[in-house]
Formats: structure tokens, sequence, C-alpha cells
């Protein structure tokens, strides 16, 4: 067996002794998917229980404001939740339980023909987001508009209108009919909007695959003070070596890493009431995109190793910049929302690179080929870094 | 089989070279000791003799070989053990003598013979299957010392193998290294005990502020020392009161 085969070998038996390695390489982050994907699964898709409530106080009792109570009711996103007195409301809106509070005033209907017409007030919560919160606003507009048109074209011309209903010649419904909605998604073959676990998956495995850095660092920092290190290199062994004994056993926990998140999604997450991971239709480009993470991921480790004198600061270092990068690689804020100046810096973090690899397979339905620009990008940096670790290697005072 | 002449070497950003033209020789078969105070130099020329470190000036030859050229064949036949235990906690005692046999192209028909033999040196026989992080301090020590013995070397560099150590455990060493030195090693003994000096070393060389200040065969060395204590009738002679009075007596807590 070669040296490199003897040294993976070493290295895989010491991590499979190391119960706080694996923890944080295997169970932190299968957890985080499984939370993330569970937790986060309303917010990208419609049409399912949804988590945004909001209580409707409906002090008028005309038809015309209950047609406006029901359009409210119609939006897929949002719930009515059971009435409560006024301070209860107020208490659960301010605590965030019940996101919204919407009080059509006694007398609406009568004072819409007046110069200054009475308001339907809408009360949201402060934690609720700023996109969800025009969106309600939106809803509510929505369905005042409707039911306010309906009645004005009424008004103008009573045959146009045969009553509420089903004969309505101003079917305002119609609307929806004229809007096709589609999401370039393909999944099995089936085009719909992508799930949270479709969107959390890809984040959280680059994430965490980065998060390698942080055990091969302090464990390649541990055998440069103890004399292992020195014994090594006395027998001749170059550090070209040492780097590959290292560099092929973190890739290999890397891709194991990659296959139970997989599985996570695929399995655990709709075993537990979520939507089930599917992984696209490129076996080959997802497994190129994950090997060419995986040697970014463990050259910056190793970069790490060789550049800090201490465990202490290996933990530290690679756990901020871990931090760093994946907050600017889009692990945390997808990068679509992020300004456009953001945006730009964000292509400077390898995890950003991974990310949009994983996603041209798992999102947008891409192969090998369509992946190979962020391929080759992350090889070069893993390139790079251990190219700057050997260097730094041969001239670090050893012993 | 080592020959060492004006070899100077400057770490990186240092203005002061860790060593200023040493110039040493190391007779074959000897038991020879390595005495300097801390910052002295010893660790940066063990480092140079064994490969890991490129002298900057100066001419290295072991056992005939120049260094650094022929670093790689030198490898072979030397071997190096570490102030700092130079093994994997977490592996066995078994387990570390089989990586470090098969790191170093040991053929693997040979291993086991091979580990057998380190084991039996050092007194480690029964206790193959413990985990290196669960030994006493005395055995750790032991369990360095056998990683060392297992490309059967030519040439040993022991670097304070006997620090933090029970007396027993120190003395079996102490035997066990004088007992590998008669079958034929040539021992290189870096220690700050002086009496350890005194009781396994037949020459001995003292290194200060990258130069050497002495060499010699201990004899003649102790021989000295007693010159020396005449100026001080108070102190014992010894290579200690040598050691002192070359070296003196200011501490050394800063590296350079």
């Amino acid at each position: 067996m070669s040296i490199v085969a003897q040294l993976v070998r070493k290295e895989l038996l010491l991590l499979r002794r190391d119960w706080h390695a694996l923890a944080l390489l295997f169970v932190m982050p299968a957890f985080f998917i499984l939370v993330m994907s569970l937790a986060m699964r309303d917010v990208f898709v419609t049409g399912r229980t949804s988590t945004f409530g909001y209580y409707l106080v409906n002090e008028d009792t005309t038809a015309f404001a209950a047609s406006i109570a029901d359009g409210i009711g119609r939006h897929r996103v949002f719930r009515a939740v059971p009435p409560d007195l006024a301070p209860q409301r107020r208490q659960r809106v301010m605590s965030g339980t019940v996101q919204f509070e919407v009080t059509i005033p006694l007398g609406f209907t009568r004072a819409l023909p007046d110069s200054v017409p009475l308001r339907i007030g809408v009360v949201s919560s402060a934690g609720v987001s700023p996109p969800v919160n025009e969106l309600f606003n939106a809803a509510v507009r929505e369905a005042v508009t409707s039911v306010y048109l309906r009645a004005r074209v009424a008004a103008l011309n009573p045959q146009v209108m045969n009553g509420v209903g089903e004969g309505d010649l101003l079917q305002m419904d119609r609307v929806n009919a004229l809007l096709q909605e589609q999401t370039l998604y393909e999944s099995a073959q089936v085009a719909r909007r992508p799930t949270s676990v479709q969107q959390n998956v890809p984040a959280w495995l680059v994430f965490a695959m980065f998060f390698v850095a942080l055990p091969l660092s302090t464990t390649w920092l541990q055998e440069r003070t103890q004399g292992t290190f020195t014994k090594l290199r006395s027998i001749g062994l170059r550090p070209g070596v040492l780097l590959a004994g290292k560099l092929v056993p973190y890739v290999v926990v890397n891709l194991l890493q990659v296959l139970l998140m997989l599985a996570v999604g695929v399995w655990v997450v709709p075993a537990l009431g979520g939507d089930a991971l599917t992984l696209g239709h490129s076996v080959a480009g997802l497994a190129v995109v994950a090997v060419a993470t995986s040697a970014a991921a463990v050259s910056y480790g190793l970069l790490v190793a060789n550049l800090v004198a201490t465990t202490e600061q290996a933990t530290i270092v690679t756990g901020a910049t871990n931090l760093l990068l994946g907050a600017l690689g889009g692990v945390m804020v997808p990068r679509s929302i992020m300004p456009e100046a953001l945006k730009q810096i964000s292509l400077v973090s390898p995890m950003s690179w991974g990310l949009e690899g994983f996603q041209d397979i798992l999102l947008r339905d891409g192969g090998v080929a369509t992946v190979m620009p962020r391929v080759l990008a992350l090889l070069a940096f893993a390139l790079v870094a251990l190219t700057l670790a050997g260097f730094r290697l041969r001239r670090m005072r050893t012993y | 089989m080592i020959d060492v002449r004006n070899v100077v070497h400057r770490y990186a950003g240092q203005s002061v070279p860790a060593l200023s033209g040493i110039s040493l020789h190391v007779r074959e078969g000897s038991l020879f000791g390595l005495l300097g105070p801390n910052g002295s130099g010893k660790t940066t020329l063990i480092s140079i003799l064994t490969g890991i470190l490129r002298s900057n000036e100066g001419r290295v030859q072991i056992g005939g070989l120049e260094m650094p050229a022929k670093a790689r064949a030198v490898q072979q036949f030397l071997s190096l053990v570490p102030q700092e235990n130079a093994f994997y906690p977490t592996l066995t005692i078994a387990e570390n003598l089989r990586f470090f046999a098969s790191v170093q192209n040991i053929p693997t028909t040979v291993q086991p013979s091979r580990i057998e033999e380190a084991l039996h040196s050092t007194g480690l026989s029964n206790a193959t299957g413990l985990r290196a992080d669960r030994l006493s301090g005395g055995m750790k020590r032991r369990l360095s010392i056998a990683l060392g013995l297992l490309n059967r070397p030519r040439l040993l560099f022991l670097d304070e193998p006997t620090v933090g150590i029970d007396p027993q455990s120190r003395q079996f060493l102490l035997d066990a290294i004088k007992r590998i030195n008669a079958g034929g090693t040539t021992v290189v003994y870096c220690s700050h005990y002086m009496e350890e000096v005194e009781y396994l070393c037949d020459e001995v060389a003292i290194l200060d502020h990258g130069r050497v200040l002495k060499q010699g065969a201990l004899a003649a060395l102790l021989e000295e020392s007693q010159l020396v204590a005449a100026a001080v009738p108070v102190r014992r002679a010894g290579l200690q009161e040598l050691f002192l009075s070359l070296t003196k007596r200011e501490l050394r807590d800063v590296p350079p």
C-alpha cells in the first residue's frame, strides 16, 4: 500500500474514534437540513396550511363588507383565526402569535360614497417580514377593489350586473385565468415550484462541507504541536504527501456528508411531513459538483491549518470565515434577494460557487456541462489553496 | 557518522542566526551527548541533521552522504525521537507501530518482527492493545522510542527522552539506550540532565548561541571540570559545573 494510502487509512481510523468531529461533520448538518426544511416548508409552497394568521373584525354587517372579508379569505397564503376579544387580539398580534388584524369599521359601506370614507384598518405584527406584509396588504386591497368595482359598475349600469354570484358578468375571479404562472424548475419531469427542502439542502450542504475545515485544521495543528509531524518529516515524507494524506480522507468524509444529507432530504424529511428532495437528472453532475466543492473546502482547511499557530486560532479562524463565506455565498440569505452590490461581492465566496453548482443540478435541471464553470472555479481555488499551504509548510519551523 | 562543517542557519525574519558556523564530528558507534541551554541551537541542528531543514551555509555529511542532496537515503537509516510524544493518542500501541512501520516502507513481511523487536526493547510487549492516550508518562516515552527503532536505525537522535517520567522508567530507558548503542547504533542524546549524559555518553558537545563551545571525550571534559570546581570549592565537580561555567547562569526564558 502506498504511503498516501497508509496516511488515509490512519486518518479515517482517527476520525472514527473522534465522536466530537463525527457529530460536527454528520449529525449537525443532517439535523440542520431537517429543521430548516420543515421550518421553512410553507415559505416556498403555497396552497397549504399557512403560518400567517389574521384576525378579521367585521363591524359592518352589510353584504358588501362580508364580500370583502370573503375576498381576503380566498388568499391561500393567509388564514383567518378564530375571533378574540380586543385586548387578546392586540396582545397576540403584538407577540407575533397572529400576524395581522383587519378591521372593517361599522358604517364602512354606508360611508363609501362620502368624500371622506371610513377606512379598513390593517395592523401587522412587528416580526412580519416586509414582503409578507406587502403581500397581505395587497390581498386586502385586491378584495376591496374587487367588491368596490362591482358596486360602482352596478351603480352606473344595473343591467351589467345581474346580481352577485354565478351569473355575474363582472367576474373578477376571471382575472386569474388571464395569468399563467410558471417557475422554471423541473423535478421528476414535472414542472413545479421548488420546495423548501429543494432550496435548503444545497445551501446547508455546502455550508456543512466547508465546516470540514474545522476538525481538519485542529487535527493538523495537533500533529504539528505533537511530535508526529516532526517524526513524519524526519522519515522523509514530503509536504505534498502530508497534504495528500489529509486531502483524500477528508474529501471522502465530505462525500459521505453529501450522501447523508441527500438521504435526509430524500427519505427523512418526507417521513416527518415535509417534501421529498428530488435529485435532478444528472448524477454525474451532482458527483462532479460534490467532489469539486469538497476539494475546495478541504484545501481551504489545509491552508488555514498552515497559516495559524494554535488550535484555538484554527477554531476561531475557520469558524468565523465559514460564517462569513456562508453569509456572503448565499447560504443564509439567498443571493437573489441581496442588493446588487452585495451580489457582486458574494461572487468571491467559493461557497457561492458550490451552492450555484448544486442548485444548477437540483433546481435548474442542469448537467455536467452546466456546472462546469463553477466546478473549474472550485478546483482552481483548491489548487491555489493547496499550493499556498504547501509553500507555507515547506518554510515552516516544524521542530 | 556525522560531519558538520561551518553550518549557518537563519530563520526567516530573524536577525540573529540560530546556528552561527557550527562544526561537529560524531564518531560511528558513539553515544554522543548534545548539550545546550534552551535556544542554543540544538533543535535547529537536529532538524538539519535529520533532513527536516536545509542549512543556509556549510556542509553536512551523514554516513558519508551529503545532506540535503542525499537526505532521502540518509532518512532510511536514521531515526528521530522528538521531545514531544511522536504518536497518535487515539491509536493503540500496535496501531501506532504498524502505521509508522508502513510509512517507512518497511516490507509487510518484515513488519511483525520489527514491531516485536521494538516492543521488546522498550518493555511494551504486554501493552500493545492499549490506547496511547491512556498510557503512563513513562510508557508514552517508551512508545516514542519504540517507534524510533522500527527501521533499525544506524543513527538515532533522542531529544530529551526522560522528561517527566518516574525514576524506574527513566532507569529502564537509560539502560535500553545503552543496549541500543551497544548493538551498533550511533546515538545522539540531547538532555538537560547532566547526570544522564555522564551516565550514558562517551562524547559530548556543548552548544550555546548557535556555536559549539566545547566538544570532546566525556572523560577529558570531566577532567576539565575538576579544574573549574577547584576554583569554586563549594561546588561539586562534574559536567554540570563545566556546562554552567561555559554557558553562564542567566535564565533562558525567551527563545532567540
